[in-house]
């Protein structure tokens, strides 16, 4: 199990990111699968510091990654305002002039499960990622 | 995991056109710096842009949108914005921009330098 601390900025953000590279790779994950979690809680991280925590440096969020017997499951918790990330739109690709919504995209594309909750003043973030076997098609 | 860039004003026959080698990772992290970097090479008369991506290990969505908006400030001046070498996993997260107008994707320098061996002709004829 791997549990961060990590302040609201970009640069935060990747420390995750490489933190879970490296809990993959020691897991033996394969590499399909290590990339697509990685960018998965790339987008989701940019998503909380963006917007639910606004960029302020001051405030922090906590990922924490857990691997059980047939899948990982990564969770973000931070405590700004309530933000659903699995209801933004996704946006027609071909709406060239605002390219939002490719995030959440990305992020359904490459996990199997993204689970939002509001607790006790918390946005909880679950995404999950069914390992072994060919069910998920990744 | 940080961004190398390196940006190449490209010699004749291919004048105007700038070349920008990505290596590491192109994310929320290092993707202002290369909207800093391509500012300038923008400001000159360039109408093509290629983004070899050879050496571009990890791209998100923050990626996307510095490539977009390059290609959206290169359509409008009638050029277009072009990607070359990417490995697997970029290509497969690529997939959700790459039927924008103004984006070209070749497998590798080989393919893209006779698509510019062609369109200089091209121009030339029409001169």
């Amino acid at each position: 199990m791997l549990t961060l601390e990590l302040q609201a900025t970009p640069e935060e953000v990747m420390r995750a990111v490489d933190a879970l590279e490296d809990f993959c790779q020691a897991e033996q994950l394969p590499k399909s699968v290590t990339f697509g979690l990685t960018l998965a809680l790339e987008e989701c991280g940019s998503n909380v510091i963006n917007h639910a925590l606004q960029r302020d440096a001051n405030q922090t969020f906590r990922v924490t990654v857990e691997r059980t017997a047939g899948e990982i499951v990564i969770e973000l918790r931070d405590r700004g305002p309530e933000f659903d990330p699995t209801k933004a739109v996704e946006k027609d690709a071909s709406d060239e002039d605002s390219p939002g919504g490719w995030g959440i995209q990305l992020v359904r594309r490459y996990t199997d499960e993204a689970r939002y909750q509001r607790e006790a003043g918390q946005n909880i973030l679950r995404l999950s990622k069914r390992l072994g076997g060919t069910m998920t098609g990744n | 995991m940080p961004l190398e860039i390196q940006i190449q004003k490209n010699v004749a026959p291919n004048a105007g056109v700038i070349t920008v080698q990505l290596t590491g990772s192109l994310d929320t992290a290092t993707a202002p710096e290369l909207e800093r970097q391509l500012a300038p090479a923008l400001g000159g008369p360039v109408k093509e842009v290629v983004f070899d991506l050879a050496n571009l290990k990890f791209i998100s969505s923050a990626g996307l949108r510095v490539f977009s908006t390059t290609r959206k400030t290169l359509k409008e001046r009638g050029g277009q914005a072009s990607f070359v070498n990417m490995q697997p996993q970029i290509q497969e997260v690529f997939e959700i921009m790459k039927s924008l107008p103004g984006v070209a994707v070749f497998r590798n320098v080989a393919e893209l330098d006779r698509y510019l061996a062609a369109r200089q002709r091209s121009h030339e004829e029409n001169r």
